[in-house]
């Protein structure tokens, strides 16, 4: 095929990689992964994991090969509306994700099959539930042997979850620094005494730490080691797995379960359902294909656009507000809504091997509306980011905005000033529009009822849509 | 046994079995202690899989030793 591009996330595995070309994502499998591939299709495992939908479902399609000399056969997987990272997801995302990853690991065994992989970013978020996106994790399992990916397990998902839970939820960003998960040594010093307590957690992490530590440097002669891991062993090393990942649990605290967008909020029930409705407005203006609601809280206003079906992707930087928003999409089963955790001042970056392993925020999608919803004078004021440099962010972003306003005399900011010196003289109305006209079209500009915010619609300039009536 | 002391004596299980199975070689490979605690956990895992999976049987079985059967639907006629 012309133009067609490997991906850079996938080249590790000798048993096949990721490429582009049309405007389509393939996998190229190797002849090396001949055996597998056929034991996965015709052992009836593949077809058992995709009605569970817990493995991305594929073609085999008969386009050429990126690399002809190494392959086997390319396949389509059905696409992923957008590819998320451990550190951008709340607790109880990476504990579904690890619970998908054991339930796989289950069925595979009942196939004669184990999974060779257990990286945390083989599970992307498909329609909001966890899914297994490589094709290629299988491999034939004989008896007797160990769980080979048993190691990545533990550093990919029960380490981190283990830490969020009982030391605090922040450490998940550890899944930042660590790209082949939270290291069991570090893992074990950072967790609390009590955790030797949980049969789980002192044997998958505090002896394994110990074991890791004491066999580094030491050659193991596998010939000698007549030991074997019985049936009932292997399946009892995946229900410990599974016991200890159920165990934890995190709760976000500070405020009321459902009640969180009004318990932060000095919004009157007025102008709450005032700026639902123009939101609700401008989402049928534009009419977007995608969005992503930037500070979005627990989803109040993202979810005006994934009730219609647009895919739109909810980031906050409160792992609390994440965590209830990501519970309410599960409990109400909203399959187009995808809460994750981004801190905007420091979004997620390129990270791996060459920076190309796994793709900043702003390479990986770019979505056709945003919204800026009570966000700016957290950038402006908090993060110091002058107003001329927020319009360029946004427009970098994509070509619709959805943007509020609010000014010093709102409460909000004035608690923000209030143990501050004021170095923003710019930040009014006038100074916004003003920063903002240079980079896009001011379509509507609405006054919320009850407050003395504004509400803007605004479109970038090389996007002027011809049917659009901002009546 | 105090169990937060369970790291101390694994430490000293690990070096006793280890001489059967390691040699002096400077060979460094980072899987061998994950590879190596899942054979030595395996007896234990297995043991608490099937008494969990037979954990049922064992609470009738003790029931009905103590005489305290479930209680037995009436019959139906």
């Amino acid at each position: 095929m012309k133009n067609s591009q490997r991906l850079t996330a996938s080249f590790r595995d000798p048993s096949g990689f990721l490429f582009s070309g049309n405007g389509s994502i393939y996998r190229q499998i190797n002849q090396a992964y001949h055996e597998n591939y056929q034991a996965l299709m015709e052992s009836g495992l593949y077809e058992k994991l995709v009605s569970e939908n817990l493995l991305i479902p594929h073609k085999e399609i008969s386009v050429e090969p990126a690399e002809p000399s190494l392959a086997y056969k390319v396949i389509q997987p059905e696409p992923i509306h957008f590819i998320s990272y451990p550190y951008e997801w709340c607790f109880s995302q990476l504990k579904d994700a690890a619970l998908t990853t054991l339930a796989i690991q289950k069925l595979a065994y009942q196939h004669g099959m184990s999974l060779k992989d257990c990286s945390a970013y083989n599970i992307q978020f498909h329609r909001n539930r966890p899914i297994l996106i490589d094709t290629l994790s299988f491999e034939l399992y004989h008896e007797g042997e160990p769980w080979v990916a048993y190691r990545q397990f533990c550093q990919h998902f029960l380490a981190p979850l283990a830490l969020m839970a009982h030391r605090d939820v922040r450490l998940g960003q550890l899944m930042r620094i660590y790209i082949d998960g939270i290291p069991l040594d570090l893992a074990s010093q950072l967790l609390p005494a009590r955790t030797k307590l949980d049969f789980a957690l002192v044997s998958h992490i505090h002896l394994h730490a110990i074991s890791q530590r004491y066999f580094a440097g030491k050659t193991v002669h596998k010939a000698k080691v007549t030991r074997r891991m019985s049936s009932t062993a292997f399946l009892g090393l995946v229900d410990s797995l599974e016991s200890g990942v159920r165990r934890l649990q995190w709760e976000p605290r500070g405020t009321e379960w459902g009640d969180y967008y009004q318990a932060t909020h000095n919004y009157s029930l007025e102008a709450v359902e005032h700026k639902l409705t123009l939101v609700k407005q401008f989402i049928d203006h534009i009419q977007p294909t995608s969005v992503w609601d930037l500070g979005a809280n627990t989803g109040l206003f993202s979810r005006l656009a994934s009730n219609q079906g647009i895919p739109t992707v909810a980031f906050d930087i409160d792992p609390a507000a994440v965590e209830q928003n990501y519970r309410a999409c599960v409990s109400g089963e909203s399959t187009h809504l995808l809460p994750l955790l981004l801190d905007l001042t420091n979004p997620s970056p390129s990270l791996g091997w060459q920076n190309q392993e796994r793709k900043s925020l702003l390479e990986r999608a770019s979505p056709d509306a945003v919204l800026a919803l009570a966000l700016v004078h957290h950038l402006a004021i908090s993060n110091n980011v002058p107003l001329e440099w927020l319009a360029k962010f946004f427009a970098s972003i994509g070509p619709w905005l959805v943007i509020e306003f609010i000014p010093k005399s709102d409460t909000q900011v004035g608690r923000l000033l209030a143990t501050r010196e004021d170095i923003f003289p710019d930040y009014t109305k006038q100074g916004f529009e003003q920063a903002f006209k240079s980079l896009f079209t001011i379509h509507r500009a609405i006054p919320i009822t009850d407050t003395e915010r504004v509400l803007y619609l605004m479109e970038k300039h090389k996007d002027v849509r011809e049917n659009f009536n901002p009546s | 046994m105090n169990i937060l002391h369970l790291p101390v004596s694994f430490a000293a299980i690990l070096s006793s079995i280890s001489t059967l199975l390691l040699t002096n070689e400077a060979y460094l490979d980072p899987g061998s202690g994950s590879y190596l605690l899942q054979l030595l956990l395996a007896g234990l895992l297995g043991s608490l899989f099937v008494v969990k999976a037979s954990w049922g049987k064992i609470k009738g079985f003790f029931r009905h030793l103590f005489g305290r059967g479930e209680e037995t639907p009436p019959d139906e006629e």
